[in-house]
């Protein structure tokens, strides 16, 4: 803790006794905790370092009109305060710990019945119980029966926090695991283990009795006191060693029977957890053995449909368990589908039929078929032998149900229609089905399917009734399975105009979502790669499955769309398309130099951010993945230009991010070679903000060592032509944090490649000195001007005059300068500016000093009413 | 009451109610698929069709070359369109009282009723239901004049013959009550007959029973009908929609507690969704467009023309069709447009509230007004100067027989950057393009059929849970293309009644109880007596007067005072006076307390037997029985006038009266 803030702190304790309401936000005293907190996970005794929290809590838990927030503050703070063992001496000495947990204190004043005290209750407890004797307390306090109380407490936070508490008693103090004092000696160690651990039986004891008497609902209405000690077994019985988990089984073996037996809904998923958890920690113990076969027994279809599924989820490794829950999961998709995926049924026919009875009604018909869906792909994934049918029958299945769901298939091919009419037309079931037939490219054997795939995916597409979701959906599907496809000669040719016709249609959509996903599906189609027949060609699949030239007329036909989204997609589908030509240097088509200048013209026109962003990132994608000399490098080199000229001047701050990273690329290209020169991706850099702009792709930079034989001086000229060094001075004074921490990383890069500080302003290349550039007077040049001419008369208040005239003299004028860039580079004080923006924006309103000066000047307030102070805390 | 069905046509119904002492016609559709075996009329001469060869059996047994022309394997009538009309044969169209029409659409065949049958009644409709049915008959009328056909063919209609022609004509129905278009004069003669009504409107029918239109919510001023009289209530669904477009929505609590309700013109396309249908339409309609084609939609001149041209007033600019032009070409065009502006009052919410701004309810004002939207009374003409391609022609007919429609498929049909998109679901599309073929432009097939599906009617049904449906066949299985979907029919319990073509349904109602007024001053002068607690019962003795199926109960005149007069056959001759009725009785004799009583009287020797409903009492002394039963007592005495007397007063003071 810092000397400012611990002279704060008695104040602010004060202020808290006092009275509490008057806190600046309600969140100030979590932040406090959490900042005691952090200084006691650091090492240090809190009591020690800040003796007036003893009085602070003493005072606070006698007078029970504080507030409760304070109060329970109090109980919390007092916890983590004892979870040395140390401390907890200190602490009981002063005969506080007993006054703060004392519940009927509490009760008396009537506050028990506020749940926030109760919460700071368990939380301070929860804190302390770090060491023997902190259980010690707990056990001879009587504590435990209020919190198995407590476990059902009205509040579901209060009863999980309860339920969490119990866990972590019954696993931190298992004995055999160290949870001994350091520096006592052997027989008071041992002493002390006998006692902990006489304790510890004492609430295992107590802990048993209640799960024995309580787990069994009574009446219907204890049936949440039942699901909380499940949560709580569950909870247990994963990470219990040996001898804990054993005495649990014992204790709640036979009730878990009667349970299960009972055969509740609303206790079929925890208590299949309770199983699960047994099993996975107690391997072959015939009684849980026996527990789950019952489960996948029990006659409420939805029931048992979910623990199948909760089975699967869990990656249960028993043969028998699986193949039975995997039948399970199949039978509703087997009747709906007539897929005989089950072979002959003959042993579960009561089960079957009720099954049918059940996918009758239509709000459990669709829960139950999506919930089979959704374990679909698990299930073609699990071993052979346990399979009823080969996968690629439950691809089958699910494409014959994506048809039934759209109201087109023949009557023959399909099970119960009574079934069949709840599903058709659900969106739900639809969108199930096809993240479910998306999944299931990894089964074995799907590829075969590929061409009915297509089929049904491109009839999803046709219809005029599916929802964008569905059609989204339909697409990621497609894209899924076209970038599994291995041979394209299984789809027709047919299939091929069928999917271009509709893609067509879809991007004249009257609905945006639905021509934005059209035209992000073009794009991401043009980025799967795959290889056509047999020959050894590669190509894009868009080209394998659209033809070349049919998706970039649609494309450019959708950058005049009226949706922004749309037109963002469809700059970064088009440059995806273009992607494989740039790279193979293939000569410009006609219809580029078109495209950009329509690109230039939403950059500097369009008042969406978002088909700007994609603008600036099209070109980078674009300059990143031309290989050498190509005819395009005019082009590029030409919009390059403007792009930086006009990216830098966006308004959006992520365009001009991206517009640096351009810049940077630049940079690269030009400097690679040179020695000492850090590429932007391992330059050393600020850790990315968190809304800050990851780049997606790893751009790959192609560097050309013949021409970087010139030196350094006219690569420089080269950039700053360009408009890079613009693009960097005037992202270094941009008042979005982002832009400016991008750009002064760039700057300083430059200037340890140009100018390192460590060389003398003499030493530096003579040849790089000379190269210069030129600020204009207005906007960002004004304000680098103003640092320069600040930095400069810094250093020259007693020598050159004549240089603070030049500046001062172009300063007043408001004209531009003509400055050096790397005298510029190295007065523009760039090392104490990273510093600046490396740290986030609110890091001095961040700061415990902050928050104890806001604790204690919304009290003076307070006091002195008539002055508000309007706290911002977002 | 019996309904009978002169109509086949689930959408184009024409049924007959004879309910109480009234003949109703409900709807008078006319079936107009029937015209998709007559050659296109072209507005211009057209070689094409023209040079279509004759047809003739392939053992030329029989020649009808001049009649029939065959196109692309079919066989077409070479003759003026001719339309099937409801049956006549049924009964006798002359005694029908009153017909109701329920929207444009169900009213077409109305002057084939009015002005031929000896029909003398009156027809109920809306106002927007006459002015637009009106429109759509003069654009008949229009499409058919304009380009007259000397020839009628009839040789083919001849049993012999059509026995061996092929394919639909072969198995055509009642070709021979097939009858060309109305004129303009039975038009107008018609519709003459026909009397207002607005929504909710009660209108009384001879007194035996009340109609009132309810809005249904399909088109501009479409209505569903309740017929009831006072404890019978007959529902009649026609044509009705829930989707939001124009027109007011649907009432549908009206329905409620219908006897019979009878239900046609649901959704003829139960899986085409109208809102997946307007987005297909707007695609395929960008598509062409953008590709340099033009777009034929063949439409009706009112209805769903106007949602689909607001639609595209929100989409022509997000899919940059700002430029294309739109023209909208029939005789009664303008008209369409302007009358929709004018019916605020049947309009959906949304659209009556803007003419209070005051702005026009529809936006296709606004696309004439920025000459986006031009429109023609034919393609003659001002059009033909103003043509710009690409473009987007609404136009009629959609039978693609007749109408301007036709000189657009022979210009653009050759083409495939053109498409058709078809928009009205009442005919074919495959059938409609027949005499086209061979034909490169590109079809595209987007009903919009905004009645009510089998989805929807089944939960109106639950909530107006009439005792009785009465629907035509085909609701009561699934679509013969899909007769898999066991969800696009009707299931009800108890089943719904179907009907075909010539049906005559008894509904299966029996009317039980008639209403009957009491006059006030014979209602005062009644004397209820309680017989258990909250039934009083009195008797009344009037004279029951019934005029226009009505009935009141009036005071018995009293009989003109006796005058001492000597005429004494006078009086023979009056009625003989009115006696007061005896008092009705009502009770039991409890037999130990009657006992008493006779003993009281001296008589003492009675032997009781019991029987199985009562029992018997045999005065021994008297030699007289007493039957006590439960509902009657029987004295059986002979030759003792004073003993009956005084035992039947016994029994009374055992009886209540009346």
């Amino acid at each position: 803790m810092d000397r400012e803030c611990a002279l704060l702190l008695p104040g602010v304790c004060g202020v808290l006794a006092g009275s509490g309401s008057s806190l600046p936000d309600d969140t100030s005293l979590e932040k406090l905790l959490d900042w005691f907190t952090g200084l006691s996970e650091a090492g240090g005794s809190l009591l020690e370092a800040c003796p007036c929290l003893l009085t602070f809590i003493s005072t606070v838990v006698q007078n029970t009109a504080s507030d409760p927030g304070v109060l329970s503050f109090a109980l919390r703070l007092t916890g983590l305060l004892a979870a040395t063992e140390d401390s907890f001496k200190t602490i009981q000495e002063h005969s506080v710990l007993n006054k703060v947990f004392n519940l009927q204190h509490w009760q008396e004043a009537g506050l028990w019945e506020d749940p926030c005290l109760r919460i700071g209750w368990i939380q301070g407890l929860r804190s302390m119980l770090q060491h023997p004797q902190a259980l010690r307390f707990f056990v001879h306090s009587d504590f435990i029966d209020l919190l198995l109380q407590l476990q059902t407490d009205t509040s579901l936070f209060i009863a999980s926090a309860a339920n969490q508490m119990l866990a972590h008693i019954l696993l931190f103090f298992q004995p055999g695991l160290s949870a001994g004092s350091n520096g006592v000696d052997k027989k008071e160690k041992d002493d002390g283990m006998a006692q902990s651990s006489a304790d510890y039986s004492a609430v295992v004891m107590s802990i048993s009795e209640y799960f024995k008497e309580s787990l069994v609902p009574k009446e219907s209405r204890n049936i949440r006191q039942s699901l909380q000690i499940l949560k709580l077994l569950a909870l247990l019985l994963a990470p219990a060693g040996p001898p804990l988990r054993d005495k649990l089984m014992q204790t709640v073996g036979d009730s878990l029977e009667e349970l299960v037996t009972a055969g509740s809904s609303e206790l079929t998923l925890p208590l299949m957890d309770v199983i699960l958890s047994a099993c996975s920690s107690s391997g072959t113990d015939e009684r849980v053995t026996r527990l789950l076969s019952s489960m996948l027994n029990i006659n409420k279809p939805a029931d048992l449909i979910h623990a199948a599924a909760a089975l699967l989820r869990r990656g249960h490794h028993d043969a028998v368990h699986t193949a039975r829950a995997v039948r399970i999961l199949l039978l509703p998709i087997d009747i709906i589908t007539g897929q005989t995926l089950l072979g002959t049924i003959s042993t579960a026919d009561e089960h079957q039929f009720s099954v049918m009875e059940q996918l009758k009604t239509k709000t459990s018909c669709i829960s139950m078929i999506c919930v089979c869906l959704t374990n679909t792909p698990q299930i073609t994934l699990t071993p052979p032998d346990v399979l009823p049918c080969p996968p690629v029958s439950i691809v089958t299945a699910v494409l014959s149900l994506l048809r039934i769901c759209s109201g087109v298939f023949s009557s023959s091919s399909t099970g119960c229609s009574e079934v069949c009419r709840n599903v058709i037309g659900s969106g739900k079931v639809q969108k199930c089905a096809l993240e479910a037939l998306t999944t299931l490219t990894s089964s074995p054997g799907a590829k075969e399917k590929i061409s009915e795939v297509f089929t049904v995916l491109i009839q999803y597409l046709e219809n005029p009734d599916s929802d964008p979701t569905v059609l989204h959906k339909s697409y990621q599907a497609l894209l899924k399975w076209t970038s599994v496809c291995t041979d394209f000669s299984f789809i027709t040719d047919k299939l091929k105009h069928d999917l271009l016709e509709v893609v067509k249609k879809r991007v004249c959509d009257m609905r945006w979502e639905v021509r934005d996903s059209t035209v992000e599906f073009l794009g991401h189609l043009a980025g799967v790669c795959v290889s056509i027949d047999s020959a050894e060609e590669e190509c894009d699949a868009s080209v394998a499955l659209l033809g070349g030239s049919s998706t970039t007329p649609l494309l450019r036909e959708a950058l005049q769309d009226t949706e922004s989204y749309v037109r963002a997609s469809a700059i970064a589908a088009l440059a995806k398309t273009l992607t494989h030509r740039w790279q193979q240097g293939a000569t410009l088509s006609e219809e580029e130099p078109e495209i950009v200048r329509r690109l230039l013209e939403i950059l500097s026109k369009d008042t969406e951010g978002f088909p700007r962003r994609a603008v600036v990132q099209y070109f980078i994608s674009w300059y990143s993945s031309q290989s050498p000399p190509s005819s395009s490098s005019s082009l590029l080199m030409q919009s390059v230009r403007s792009v930086l000229s006009q990216g830098r001047a966006d308004l959006d701050w992520e365009v001009k991010v991206h517009t640096l990273k351009l810049a940077e690329l630049l940079l690269d290209e030009a400097f690679s070679g040179h020695p000492g020169y850090k590429k932007g991706s391992d330059a050393h850099q600020a850790p990315p903000h968190p809304y800050g702009v990851v780049s997606e792709q790893a751009y790959t930079l192609h560097t050309h060592a013949s021409k970087h034989t010139e030196g350094a001086d006219s690569d420089l000229a080269g950039v700053i032509e360009q408009g890079v060094l613009s693009v960097l001075l005037s992202g270094l004074v941009d008042c979005d944090r982002p832009v400016a921490l991008k750009a002064c990383g760039l700057l300083i890069n430059l200037r340890e490649l140009l100018c390192p500080l460590s060389l003398g302003v003499l030493d530096a290349s003579a040849a790089t000195a000379k190269v210069s550039c030129e600020l204009p007077g207005l906007g960002w040049g004004r304000e680098i001007i103003k640092i320069l001419t600040m930095k400069k008369s810094d250093q020259t208040k007693e020598a050159d005059n004549a240089a603070q005239r030049g500046f001062n003299g172009a300063e007043e004028g408001g004209d531009g300068m003509c400055v050096s860039v790397c005298e510029a580079l190295r007065s523009l004080g760039l090392d104490e500016r990273m510093d600046v923006l490396t740290q986030s924006s609110d890091h001095i309103h961040n700061s415990p000093f902050s928050l104890l000066q806001d604790i204690l000047t919304a009290s003076a307030t307070h006091t002195k009413p008539g002055e508000e102070v309007i706290v911002d805390c977002y | 009451m019996k309904l009978y069905c002169l109509s086949g046509h689930p959408t184009l119904p024409c049924n007959v109610l004879k309910f109480k002492t009234t003949t109703i016609m409900l709807d008078c559709g006319l079936d107009t698929t029937s015209v998709l075996n007559f050659l296109p009329l072209p507005l211009v001469h057209s070689p094409r069709l023209s040079k279509l060869p004759g047809w003739v059996s392939k053992d030329g047994s029989a020649n009808l070359e001049k009649e029939l022309k065959e196109c692309a394997g079919r066989v077409f009538v070479d003759s003026q369109p001719e339309f099937c009309l409801p049956e006549k044969e049924l009964l006798d169209l002359s005694t029908i009282d009153v017909i109701l029409i329920s929207n444009y659409h169900c009213m077409m065949a109305l002057p084939y009723i009015t002005e031929h049958t000896g029909f003398t009644g009156t027809v109920y409709a809306t106002e927007p239901t006459l002015t637009i049915g009106r429109l759509f008959m003069e654009e008949l009328v229009n499409f058919m004049e304009r380009v007259p056909k000397a020839q009628s063919a009839t040789c083919w209609k001849n049993k012999e013959m059509q026995r061996m022609l092929p394919g639909p004509l072969k198995d055509a129905i009642d070709v021979w009550a097939w009858k060309r278009s109305y004129s303009m004069q039975e038009v107008n003669s018609a519709l003459s007959k026909v009397q207002l009504v607005g929504y909710s409107q009660k209108v009384e029918l001879f007194g035996a029973v009340q109609v009132s239109p309810l809005s249904s919510g399909y088109s501009l001023g479409s209505s569903n009908w309740i017929i009831q009289s006072h404890h019978e209530k007959v529902s009649y669904v026609s044509g009705s929609s829930l989707l939001t477009t124009h027109p007011q929505p649907m009432d549908q609590s009206s329905l409620k507690n219908s006897d019979v309700l009878i239900l046609t013109g649901l959704t003829q396309m139960p899986t085409a969704n109208p809102d997946g249908m307007l987005g297909e339409f707007c695609s395929n309609l960008a598509m062409t467009i953008r590709a340099g084609g033009n777009v034929l939609v063949p439409c009706y001149s009112s209805g769903v023309i106007y949602d689909l041209l607001e639609c595209l007033y929100q989409f022509i600019e997000s899919a940059n069709l700002g430029t294309t032009p739109f023209y909208f070409i029939s005789p009664v065009a303008n008209s369409s447009l302007e009358f929709s502006q004018i019916f605020a009052e049947w309009l959906c919410h949304n659209k009556q509230s803007k003419v209070y701004l005051p702005e026009p309810p529809f936006p296709h004002a606004e696309l004439i007004q920025t000459n986006k939207l031009k429109h023609y009374p034919s393609i003659h003409g001002d059009f033909s100067s103003e043509f710009r391609q690409p473009c987007v022609v609404f136009t009629g007919h959609p039978s693609l027989r007749f109408g301007d429609v036709v000189h657009f498929m022979e210009l653009w049909g050759k083409s495939s950057i053109n498409t058709i998109i078809f928009t009205e679901p009442d005919f074919s599309y495959l059938d409609a393009l027949a005499p086209y073929q061979p034909l490169a432009m590109k079809c595209v097939y987007c009903p919009i059929d905004t009645r009510l599906n089998f989805h929807q009617v089944s939960k109106l049904l639950k909530e107006v849970q009439p005792l009785h449906v009465v629907c035509p066949e085909q609701y009561t299985q699934p679509p013969l293309t899909q007769s898999h979907r066991s969800d696009l029919m009707l299931e009800l319990q108890p089943p719904p009644m179907p009907y075909r073509r010539c049906s005559v349904l008894n509904l299966p109602f029996r009317r039980r109880y008639e209403r009957v007024y009491i006059l006030p001053e014979l209602a005062n002068s009644l004397v209820p007596s309680e017989i258990k607690p909250g039934v009083s019962l009195a008797t009344v003795s009037a004279v029951l007067h019934s005029k226009d199926n009505k009935h009141t109960l009036q005071s018995v005149p009293k009989p003109p005072p006796v005058a001492p007069s000597k005429k004494r056959k006078r009086v023979l001759e009056e009625p003989p006076a009115v006696l007061a009725p005896k008092p009705l009785l009502s009770g039991a004799v409890p037999l130990e307390a009657f006992l008493v009583t006779l003993q009281k009287h001296g008589i003492t020797e009675v032997k009781v037997e019991e029987t199985a409903d009562g029992h018997i009492l045999h005065l021994q002394a008297e030699d007289t029985l007493i039957q006590l039963e439960e509902d009657g007592t029987h004295i059986v005495c002979d030759n003792n006038e004073p003993l009956r007397t005084t035992l039947r007063d016994l029994v009374l003071r055992f009886l209540q009266k009346l």
